[in-house]
């Protein structure tokens, strides 16, 4: 890696989250509880998704109920994440959940310290956390329980837009450790804007309120949001308020379109699809939408900016039962169903995810569409650094994340200066580590 | 019962009248209750049981999830010293002030043009009155098309005459504007069907007296229309404030509140406490207190439509 520090990554918590999870579970002895289903049996599946995903589960659904007569499914689809967390949150209350719902790795802790979920320990074999990547076996763990199975990760590179590029006279990076650095990324973006072609460089892809995803830039920047204790905040320092500026500066010099904050509800792959930006920081599910309508331009992809480290977004989401389930036997069959290595390869290929398997993460899958793109992600995923991982898992995220939507929204849009912005962060994230 | 006299015995044949006649009143006597108690039944069981709840919750720290924890007076305690919620309430105010005067003035103009003889008449009236019939969600969702920055048909308007365009939801400061603009849109309708139903109870003598009296239109609509209109405009303010301390779905899909909390009115943070940070207590105290805010101006409402009927 040319003059990048590459921070501890996926490759390094190998053998540690997967031997940990292996031996409590050889440890305590336990054998797995199996699922029965001879009597009829309905359960419901509610996920959220773009219509790739929503045929690829109704496809594995089918699949289940062929090898299953008894056993019906339901699936709930609903517009976006958030709606489902509001629905799956108003159902717990109201003791009538989904059995089984779709769920981002940054709120498993939530759900889990509320006593929301289904410990999936009983049902798993021995060496069975061995299967997946341990950065996402950790993440559905807590407190040395599984409270979910991951599904698939997803993460963060960059698309352009080959016409444009072509006519600055730009070649883009096609290895990672050439990745385009700081200054070289605001330099194209400058110059989009300069040539008239796109009206703004770029646009990030951390709209309606995902503002965990302003964190990649922390530590590309050699910083991190809180110590290695996970204890401390600690963004009031250098590298944190240097990085609220220079994510601030994109704003503030009409790179990116001022619609595009992090409490809006812009769609910036239309923004690059109808050719507004040049460039967009984005994941790979929007893949089916830019194949689908990027019919006036050519895109392709390359890998994250980077600064003296690389580091990419943690995405992607597992599989949950709810406590409300009636049946969480035949619930916890399905779940390890549809996490199964043929039944992975076939969701992720479909709807242009990354999978979590070991199994799979080192194979050239066969993807639906683009597959020297995924190619990319795939190379990029490895750079999403451990202690991210551990962050945004936290139990208590979804509130620090809410605080940097608000945090970062007033830098971006109002301009409020970094170093308060810093500070705010530090006084609201010692907030809530502190309840 | 005083004054009444106390009957110790009654022939048989006068009993059973009596017993008939109870009866049947006692019957009559249920029938309103009967006919009262679809509504009061969904009016208990969706309105006044969650009104209870919401107070028995915000005295406690939940996160809907999980179980209560009974924390007392706390939540009210940092109502007090809670910066967010002064801002959502001045934001709130601010946006009743914006749309309430506006949307009555230009509802009574639509009302006074629509009232004459025109063609098209009816067939206007529908126009304006539309946008109230449709969903909020999508009046909103267009409005934030026709905003939108980059593709929105106000910005290519503007550039098209040669102006530079506007940020209007995404600046801290046309957000609110825009969605002013987007609210009279709405609201302008019900203003004016309000108005023209006024208008047209005044009878016309008044205008045929005033006129051979000499007085000029302006004058009788300063001395004839605008008094007799009062009750029908007071009723309109008081239903207008209460709508924009409701305000919910329209800034949820235009702005979500942002940017900053230019646009979060006090409905939208309790959203945001309920759904997003998942404080469903502290969100319950938020609630009581926007509760207290709308049943002042309920009870005003009140007062005016017994004021409109006593003038009627």
């Amino acid at each position: 890696m040319k003059g990048a520090r590459a921070t501890d990554t996926i490759g390094r918590r190998g053998l540690l989250g997967g031997g940990l999870a292996a031996a409590a579970l050889a440890g305590a002895g336990l054998r797995p509880r199996r699922a029965r289903a001879d009597s009829p049996v309905v359960l419901t599946l509610a996920v959220w998704g773009a219509q790739a995903e929503e045929e690829a589960f109704k496809s594995v659904i089918d699949k289940y109920q062929a090898l299953h007569p008894n056993v019906t499914i339901r699936l709930e689809v609903n517009g976006n994440s958030m709606q489902l967390y509001q629905l799956v949150d108003t159902r717990l209350a109201g003791r009538q959940a989904p059995d089984v719902f779709r769920i981002q790795y940054q709120q498993v802790g939530r759900y889990a310290s509320a006593h929301a979920l289904v410990d999936l320990t009983p049902y798993l074999d021995q060496g069975y956390a061995n299967q997946f990547g341990p950065a996402f076996w950790q993440a559905v763990t807590f407190q040395d329980k599984q409270f979910a199975l991951p599904h698939h990760t997803d993460t963060f590179a960059l698309y352009y837009n080959v016409d444009f590029l072509r006519n600055l006279g730009v070649e883009m990076p096609r290895s990672l450790d050439l990745s385009l650095k700081w200054d070289e990324f605001i330099r194209i973006a400058r110059q989009l804007k300069a040539k008239g072609d796109a009206p703004y460089g770029f646009a990030m892809g951390w709209q309606n309120s995902s503002a965990y995803r302003w964190l990649p830039f922390l530590y590309q920047h050699g910083g991190q949001m809180l110590d290695a204790e996970l204890r401390q905040p600690l963004l009031a320092s250098p590298t944190g308020v240097e990085t609220l500026a220079w994510t601030q500066s994109w704003f503030k010099e009409g790179l990116v379109p001022p619609s595009t904050s992090v409490k809006s509800s812009e769609q910036t792959q239309n923004l690059f699809a109808n050719g507004t930006i040049g460039m967009l920081l984005g994941g790979d599910w929007q893949i089916p939408f830019l194949q689908q309508n990027m019919t006036k331009y050519k895109w392709d992809v390359t890998y994250m900016p980077r600064d003296v480290a690389m580091a990419s977004d943690l995405g992607g989401n597992c599989l949950a039962i709810s406590r409300d389930s009636k049946n969480q036997d035949v619930a916890a069959d399905f779940l390890k169903f549809i996490v199964s290595e043929e039944n992975m390869r076939a969701f992720v290929t479909a709807a242009q995810f990354l999978p979590v398997r070991t199994g799979l993460m080192n194979q050239e899958l066969a993807y639906a569409l683009r597959p020297e793109a995924m190619k990319i992600y795939v190379e990029q995923a490895r750079t999403i650094p451990d202690h991210l991982v551990r962050t945004v898992t936290m139990p208590v995220f979804s509130k620090i994340n809410a605080a940097m939507a608000d945090e970062l929204d007033l830098t971006f849009t109002s301009g409020q200066d970094p170093a308060t912005t810093a500070q705010n962060l530090d006084t609201k994230i010692k907030a809530v580590l502190g309840g | 019962m005083r004054g009444s006299p106390v009957i110790t015995s009654l022939p048989a044949s006068s009993t059973r009248r009596t017993r008939a006649g109870w009866r049947a009143g006692r019957q009559r006597g249920l029938v309103p209750y009967l006919f009262i108690a679809p509504n009061i039944t969904l009016f208990t069981a969706f309105s006044f049981l969650p009104l209870i709840y919401a107070v028995y919750i915000s005295f406690h720290d939940w996160t809907l999830i999980g179980e209560p924890n009974f924390i007392g007076i706390r939540n009210y305690l940092r109502l007090v010293h809670d910066t967010l919620f002064w801002r959502a309430l001045a934001n709130t105010l601010l946006y009743a002030a914006g749309t309430v005067p506006t949307s009555m003035a230009t509802g009574l103009l639509l009302a006074l043009a629509l009232n004459r003889r025109l063609p098209a008449r009816a067939f206007l009236r529908s126009l304006y009155f539309l946008p109230l019939v449709v969903s909020a969600v999508a009046t909103g969702t267009i409005a934030a098309w026709m905003f939108n920055d980059n593709y929105g048909v106000l910005n290519a308007l503007l550039v098209r005459l040669g102006a530079s365009r506007i940020s209007w939801l995404s600046s801290p400061y046309w957000a609110l504007p825009s969605l002013v603009l987007t609210t009279l849109w709405v609201r302008v309708g019900f203003c004016m069907v309000v108005y023209l139903a006024a208008l047209q109870s005044i009878p016309q003598m008044y205008y045929e007296a005033a006129r051979i009296d000499g007085a000029s239109v302006l004058h009788q609509f300063h001395h004839i229309t605008l008094p007799l209109l009062k009750p029908a405009t007071f009723l309109l303010l008081v239903l207008s404030i209460i709508y924009s301390f409701h305000v919910f779905d329209l800034i949820y899909v235009m702005t979500g509140g942002g940017p900053g909390f230019s646009t979060t009115m006090l409905v939208q943070y309790i959203f945001r406490l309920a759904f997003v940070t998942s404080e469903m207590g502290y969100a319950s105290a938020v609630g009581m207190a926007l509760y207290a805010l709308i049943l002042g101006f309920t009870v005003l409402q009140w007062r005016a439509s017994r004021q409109a009927e006593n003038v009627m």
